[in-house]
């Protein structure tokens, strides 16, 4: 059963989408409540796992958030998919822009936690950083639904 | 003893937070200072955390507690905010968290910040050791 909210809009048991949805905080913030809810609603995860998963899922929405369009006068957007693998039990998030990280290094030590988060928070962590954009891959084994 | 509170939040008319989900309160505790926060720290309300906290600092307290007993979500943003102003207290100002849980604690301990700044799981620890 699909249950669309709208264009771009996608949350059902296998499926949550957020596609062309702006990249800043409160977008941020709204779209991390709305994943967990869906979380809450379609897996059966303790609590430690589900902060874990929302907690990493963050991570990748602030960094679009904050570094994806320093450089620009507006922000961009910035896209969330999650898909859940029924034969795997596999839990896989994918969070993309399409901007350029500008000042996303930790250079002193109160910056820069976000990608060491989502590798310690999820089973595997992919970033991968190019001229067109920045593409996070947060996976999680073992995840069974209600 | 002196007790001083403020709130910052939606409805207080001190500086708003754009960010409903967080309430930030400060009260003594004889010259130590608790600043509590409520809800999701984030990168939306992380700045008024650290405001509220150096706002603390500035009355000059013998020792500064953040207390996350309340907090439901912790983002790498308000840990940030936790290391730059424990870098700027220590060592003339006691200093120190209450977090305990999955959404506070366990993050802390998993980036390694529990092994800058202390925290302690109850306000009451954390008061007991800076007194110690």
């Amino acid at each position: 059963m699909i249950d669309s909210m709208s264009t771009g809009e996608v949350a059902n048991a296998e499926r949550f989408e957020r596609a062309g949805i702006t990249a800043d905080a409160g977008t941020a913030a709204r779209t991390r409540e709305e994943f967990t809810h869906w979380l809450h609603q379609f897996f059966d995860l303790d609590p430690v796992r589900t902060i874990d998963v929302v907690l990493a899922i963050n991570e990748a929405l602030a960094n679009s958030a904050e570094f994806a369009y320093l450089l620009a006068t507006r922000p961009g957007t910035m896209d969330v998919q999650a898909r859940y693998d029924t034969r795997d039990a596999r839990l896989t998030v994918t969070i993309s822009d399409n901007g350029l990280w500008r000042g996303a290094t930790a250079d002193n030590r109160t910056r820069g936690r976000g990608i060491p988060l989502m590798r310690a928070l999820s089973d595997r962590a992919m970033v991968e950083t190019s001229s067109s954009g920045t593409r996070v891959c947060l996976e999680w084994s073992d995840v069974h639904q209600v | 003893m002196l007790k001083y509170q403020r709130e910052v939040g939606p409805d207080s008319g001190a500086v708003p937070t754009q960010a409903p989900n967080c309430v930030i309160t400060e009260r003594w505790v004889d010259r130590t200072a608790v600043v509590s926060a409520s809800g999701d720290i984030d990168m939306l309300s992380a700045p008024a955390l650290e405001e509220s906290i150096r706002t603390a600092l500035d009355k000059d307290p013998v020792a500064l507690v953040v207390d996350f007993s309340a907090v439901e979500f912790l983002a790498s943003a308000g840990m940030g905010v936790l290391v730059a102003v424990h870098d700027d207290a220590a060592p003339s100002v006691g200093f120190c968290v209450v977090a305990d849980g999955p959404a506070t604690s366990r993050p802390l301990q998993l980036v390694g910040i529990a092994d800058i700044v202390q925290v302690y799981p109850t306000l009451d620890e954390a008061l007991a050791a800076l007194n110690a």
